[in-house]
């Protein structure tokens, strides 16, 4: 039961976003370019980024719908998006995937966790600076959609089956296309 | 490099330093640089990835100036505290 009369049926984020439209523009801009736009990482491997620091913020709306858009862009490795969020270390992802999950998760701890040998780390795996810049901000932003989540206690369904249609029509179209 | 240049850390991506993207955030970088003042780094992710600085500065405006019964300063002194419980003085 949210805290706040929300507009209802809108699971999760799409809640209170519906309720405050103004605000819901910007972020919906902001998730499309952070996983979506130009950029080097693939959508799947920032999908897992962004469910990987949900998960640690132990956000189940959040890790359900994009580990859902993460999986259909790999192809439907569902495996593999549970793998991530258990151990990453042993999942079957680059190394420098590795190395920049490592990065984001010490972001979802504090910033001021991430140190220059982790920085040196992703380096040496081949990450570039953009890439490294956009998995902090991928990360910093997810903390706040993900406290923004569950700080005012939205509906969550625990359904699978909603969230894997749901991240399928991501996926395909995009962010904030339909609330 | 301008012999003025501040004498500031370097931060942990020296091409997100080097590389701003034309547009005023630039500029500003800049003429501080050129004064040999110092100026805050945040400047440098504004100015990196403007599709992203563009979404965030649109939403900062609507959350802390928007329509809304909580003036800004309160809205203000809401920001200032959560940055002072994540010990992020700028």
């Amino acid at each position: 039961m949210p805290y706040i009369t929300l507009p209802e049926g809108l699971p999760g984020i799409r809640g209170p976003m519906a309720f405050r439209p103004e605000t819901a523009k910007p972020l919906n801009e902001l998730v499309e370019v952070l996983l979506r736009g130009p950029g080097t990482l693939t959508p799947g491997e920032r999908e897992l980024i962004a469910t990987y620091v949900s998960s640690q913020n132990d956000c189940f709306f959040c890790q359900s719908i994009h580990g859902a858009v993460a999986a259909y862009h790999l192809g439907g490795n569902e495996k593999l998006v549970a793998d991530v969020k258990r151990n990453y270390q042993g999942a079957e992802v680059s190394s420098k995937l590795k190395a920049l999950l490592a990065i984001a998760g010490k972001v979802q701890l504090s910033g001021k966790q991430v140190k220059v040998e982790d920085i040196a780390r992703a380096r040496q795996e081949g990450a570039t600076d953009l890439e490294i810049h956009d998995t902090v901000l991928i990360a910093a932003a997810f903390c706040m959609y993900n406290r923004y989540v569950d700080g005012l206690a939205t509906w969550q369904p625990d359904d699978p089956e909603m969230y894997r249609a749901r991240g399928a029509k991501t996926a395909q179209e995009g962010y904030g296309k339909t609330p | 490099m301008n012999s003025n240049e501040p004498k500031m850390k370097p931060m942990f991506l020296p091409e997100v330093e080097d590389n701003s993207q034309p547009g005023g955030r630039g500029d500003m970088i800049r003429m501080m640089r050129d004064s040999g003042k110092e100026y805050p780094q945040i400047w440098h992710l504004f100015a990196f990835r403007p599709q992203a600085t563009d979404r965030l500065g649109g939403f900062t405006q609507e959350i802390m100036r928007g329509d809304c019964p909580l003036s800004p300063g309160l809205r203000e002194l809401i920001a200032a505290f959560t940055s002072a419980g994540n010990h992020c003085p700028f």
